[in-house]
């Protein structure tokens, strides 16, 4: 994966990319047992600055569109994961298709959920709409940040949250 | 890790107003200390909530883009949080998706809106360099004095602003229709996104309606809105999102039961007449069900024949409010309505079927809209209809006649002046309007005609950019760099002279075709690069200032930060150049002319406010503008309620205005409301739009969207704005792109006979084969540059969404790869 020399570019995505690298740099130092069943449990190895490292889902389990809601970095932090058809920016695994979000809307704070049809993540309160595969970007509507996107990594068969990149609704701060 | 500071308890607050679109959503602005923060317990920070724990929904939550970190004047830095405000009742806590970001517009020197302008320039032999605000006050008064002396006031153009909000809020505006109109006594004005100094709704002065008729409230008591030409989710989001969605959902029944007592009441409807299906329609069927939403995608230009086919059907099953029109209409005009407009004479059907080829609109659906706009409810209670409209038909095929057809269309149903109805223009930004009489007549004088054709020697541009929002853009950019060339050259020749000499040698210039420039603004614009004078004007924030939104209701918006370097207020700007000019003059003993700049001696943005307010008491002339007893301590204490215009003073108390024409009076010498007959029931293209549509392939209708706000001035500064629209996008047909080879992402050129501009396509069944849209006032692409310069001939109104072109394919478009082309009308 490489930097593109895009002047105006999105800063975050700029962001998201040198963390991901970053990341998967440190893989390896977190080996997560193949077959573990997805808990809360805390895995051993490091995320990103204080992060729980979290297995979420075994990869052979993920058959393409499929979802699997989970919590991070707390239980009071719904997620979704996401198995996209499609490669999509940030995303991890078989060509770069999965990716996570927290799903609180980052407008107000009401619960997205993912319409395959459509393929967005869409908010039933005022309708803001994201793009899974644009790093949770938003296409249309009134939140002022993209959804809060969970940073994740493939440890063996094993797919693992290791941070969140955004501030998700709701706190100051993510580890609160 | 992404982290927002804590407000501590103690921060200094203040009230404003968002500085964007009409509808004026209420924040509040908490400022404290660099290096001091708020705890997470409820008493130790300014909100006083629990930030131990993460907040519920509807929270009063402070994300990321509504913090930033500012630098005053003297150099102490303070954080300063905008957030909405939940008390206000325009938006009940409710932030846009640009009103979320109002923080990252401020100017802060460590980040990207440090592009702000600081000092007063001149164009100098390179590039513009500083100057002083005394020498450039001199050449410029100067200039404008010799313009004047040798030519009349005529020749010195002007195009401003006219906006509340951002743009200007009353005090900016009255400073700046002083110096225009009362000193300098110029016709050649236009307002910021025209070619010319009028009402945009002219028809509807001449009804004796105010532009701005009902209450926001009136949106959560209707029975069906209706909104023409408008797309009010993206661009006038917490009226829709607030009081519409709510009424559709059925979230709004009790409000109706107390207000209406036994009338029967049930969730709103909702018709949407537009060309596109825009996420209005999706977010509507959403909130209401896709059988209570009613989408009339009619073919460009044919709104007059649609909207008078609807109100033909409406006489004809006698729906319309005979008692009304009785009472408080003109009976002979709604006689020659009905025969000319409503074509009596013919059998119905026969019009409705005609109507109906013509906008390729079925007739079922014609007679269906009928029904939901006037069809009386159980009990023989009247429908309240709310009707909307804007640029769709402000911006149409003939600007009077399409706004006499909706504005026909509202009184014939008597829906004006009562709890849920209103005829009113939705607007696009706020409102400030207060000036002394424009000395021109109807129609205005074609400013930008006047530049180009070389009858304007000063042109004077504050707040505004022709070079990206004029129709043929193209060629207004060109004028001002050939003309304006001829000025520079002659400024350079005199580099160092005494001012007097440049003066001379710039009118010099002028006679071989010259004209000297002036931009006042925020930022170095486009049109701003061609300026010989750039004057530095503070905004939004930095000086305290008033305006309405939508339903008329006036605040103060407070200053809370310093402007940046040497930017003052432009009521501060036209006061310096009018002490200038009547120094000048005196110096020349023509006292009548010096009087002419008299009374600019404001110490204050409330001095402004006041002396504008003098002139606007609420008396029967003043249909909106109204100000009787307000002051800044009165705004203050009502916050960001406020209080709705017109104020009059009833028992010695400032009193606002709810709801205009609830008294049955309108603005005509009669008081009763006027029908404005049409001459046609449909006028035809006219023969240029005629050959354009029949040689190019597609319609290129343009408008604005929801991230950005105008020409992205603001936006192109903050990343996550310009990062969704990087170039301007243009819908398109997938099997319209399809036959083009053109993929989502790919750049696409559009050219006619007018001009040529790229864009991005957007593959997206929202718009019909043949139809595409683009968007408006990108800096990277003006779609003005396809707009020819025709106006409708009674009121100087473009037909700006006029333009057909053909489009061909570029290829793909590098840096775009981040950019989301999924479907931006889903919405449920
Ligand atoms: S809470 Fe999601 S759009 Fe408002």
């Amino acid at each position: 994966m490489t930097e593109e020399a895009y002047g105006s570019g999105p800063e975050r995505h700029r962001l998201t990319r040198r963390r991901f690298i970053r990341t998967t740099g440190a893989a390896g130092a977190g080996a997560v047992a193949a077959g573990m069943i997805p808990s809360r449990a805390a895995a051993a190895g490091t995320g990103t600055a204080g992060y729980p490292v979290q297995p979420i889902v075994e990869l052979s389990a993920l058959a393409p569109e499929t979802t699997v809601p989970f919590t991070y970095p707390d239980d009071r932090a719904p997620a979704l994961l996401l198995r996209m058809s499609e490669s999509a920016l940030g995303g991890v695994g078989p060509d770069s298709s999965i990716v996570a979000f927290s799903t609180l809307c980052t407008h107000k704070g009401c619960p997205v959920s993912y319409r395959p049809e459509h393929r967005l993540l869409i908010c039933p309160c005022h309708w803001s709409t994201f793009d899974p595969a644009k790093a949770g970007g938003l296409v249309i509507g009134q939140a002022s940040q993209a959804l809060a996107r969970i940073e994740l990594r493939i440890e063996s068969d094993m797919v693992v949250a290791t941070g969140v990149d955004g501030l998700i609704y709701g706190r100051h701060t993510n580890l609160i | 890790m992404t982290r927002v500071p804590i407000p501590p308890a103690d921060a200094e607050r203040r009230n404003t107003v968002c500085q964007f679109c009409i509808v004026g959503c209420g924040y509040r602005v908490l400022k404290w200390p660099e290096g001091r923060e708020g705890g997470p317990a409820p008493g130790e920070n300014a909100l006083g909530l629990d930030l131990r724990e993460p907040l519920p929904p509807n929270s009063d939550w402070i994300a990321p883009a509504m913090h930033r970190i500012i630098t005053e004047r003297d150099g102490r830095r303070f954080h300063v949080a905008i957030l909405p405000d939940g008390r206000c009742s325009v938006n009940h806590g409710l932030a846009s998706v640009r009103g979320a970001g109002l923080a990252q517009t401020l100017y802060a020197p460590d980040q990207e809106t440090k592009a702000r302008l600081h000092v007063p320039m001149i164009l100098g032999p390179q590039r513009h360099e500083r100057t002083s605000w005394w020498e450039a006050v001199d050449l410029g008064s100067r200039v404008v004095k010799a313009v004047m002396d040798r030519w009349g006031p005529d020749t010195v153009g002007m195009k401003f602003f006219d906006h509340g909000g951002g743009g200007g809020g009353f005090e900016n505006n009255w400073a700046v229709g002083r110096l225009f109109f009362s000193g300098i006594g110029t016709r050649t004005a236009s307002i910021h996104n025209r070619p010319a100094y009028n009402s945009e709704v002219h028809a509807a002065g001449d009804a004796g309606l105010a532009p701005l008729t009902n209450a926001y409230l009136d949106a959560r008591l209707a029975d069906t809105v209706v909104i023409v030409g408008a797309n009010p989710y993206e661009t006038q989001t917490n009226y829709f999102l607030d009081h519409m969605a709510p009424n559709l959902q059925g979230a709004t029944l009790r409000s109706k039961q107390a207000a209406f007592g036994a009338e029967p009441v049930e969730p709103g409807r909702m018709i949407v007449i537009d060309p596109r299906r825009t996420m209005t329609v999706a977010a509507a069927e959403a909130a209401g069900g896709a059988d209570r939403v009613m989408h009339l995608d009619l073919e460009p230009g044919t709104d007059i024949a649609l909207l008078n086919a609807i109100a033909r059907v409406i006489l004809d099953r006698r729906w319309h409010d005979v008692d009304f029109l009785r009472r408080h209409c003109e009976w002979q005009t709604f006689e020659s309505y009905q025969r000319s407009t409503l074509q009596v004479d013919r059998p119905a059907g026969e019009v409705v079927a005609h109507a109906a080829r013509r906008c390729g609109i079925a007739p079922e659906r014609i007679r269906e809209a009928a029904r939901w706009i006037a069809a009386p409810k159980p009990g023989g209670f009247r429908r309240r209809t709310l009707l909307h409209y804007e640029k769709g038909l402000i911006w149409g095929l003939k600007n009077y006649e399409n706004i006499a057809a909706i504005v026909g269309l509202g009184l014939l149903a008597g829906n004006v002046g009562k709890p849920g109805t209103g005829i009113s223009r939705l607007g696009g930004h706020q409102e400030g309007y207060v000036r002394p009489p424009y000395p021109g007549g109807r129609p205005a004088l074609n400013v930008d005609e006047s530049v180009r054709r070389g009858e304007a020697k000063v042109f004077w541009v504050g707040g505004c950019n022709p070079v990206l929002t004029t129709l043929r853009a193209e060629a207004m950019e060109r004028a001002l760099k050939q003309r304006g060339r001829i000025v520079t050259d002659a400024l350079h020749a005199t580099h160092g002279a005494p001012v007097g000499e440049r003066v001379a040698a710039v009118v010099e210039a002028m006679k071989r075709g010259g004209m000297f420039i002036l931009v006042q603004d925020i930022y170095l614009t486009a049109t701003a690069r061609h300026a010989h004078l750039v004057l530095p004007a503070a905004q939004w924030g930095e000086m305290n200032l008033t305006s309405i939104n939508g339903e008329r209701r006036l605040r103060l918006y407070e200053r809370f930060m310093d402007p940046p370097g040497e930017a003052i207020p432009d009521w501060a700007i036209a006061a310096r150049f009018a002490k200038r000019l009547r120094e000048l003059y005196l110096d020349d003993r023509n006292p009548l002319m010096a009087n002419r700049f008299l009374d600019f001696e404001w110490r204050s943005d409330e001095d402004v406010f006041i002396h504008a307010r003098y002139q606007f008491d609420g008396g029967a002339n003043d249909p909106m503008e109204g100000y009787a007893g307000v002051t800044y301590d009165l705004l203050r204490r009502l916050g960001n309620e406020g209080i709705q215009t017109p104020v009059r003073m009833v028992n010695r108390v400032p009193s606002g205005t709810v709801r205009l024409h609830e008294d049955g009076r309108f603005f005509t010498p009669s008081g009763k409301a006027r029908f404005i007959p049409a001459p046609l029931p449909w006028p035809g293209y006219g023969a240029a739009f005629e050959a354009q549509r029949r040689r190019y392939r597609f319609w290129v209708n343009n408008g604005r969207t929801n991230h950005i706000w105008q020409t992205l001035y603001h936006h192109r500064h903050v990343p996550f704005y310009r990062d969704r629209v990087p170039l301007p996008y243009i819908e398109m047909h997938p099997e319209d792109a399809r036959s083009l080879g053109v993929e989502p992402g790919d750049l696409v050129e559009l050219s006619n006979d007018v001009g040529t501009v790229r864009a991005t396509a957007y593959p997206t069944t929202a718009v019909k084969r043949g139809h595409t849209f683009m968007v408006f006032g990108q800096p990277r692409g003006a779609a003005g540059d396809l707009v020819s310069d025709h106006v409708d001939p009674t009121t100087t109104i473009p037909y700006y969404k006029g333009a057909w072109a053909d489009i061909r394919r570029i290829g793909p478009q590098p840096g775009t790869r981040h950019v989301s082309f999924r479907p931006q009308n889903v919405a449920g």
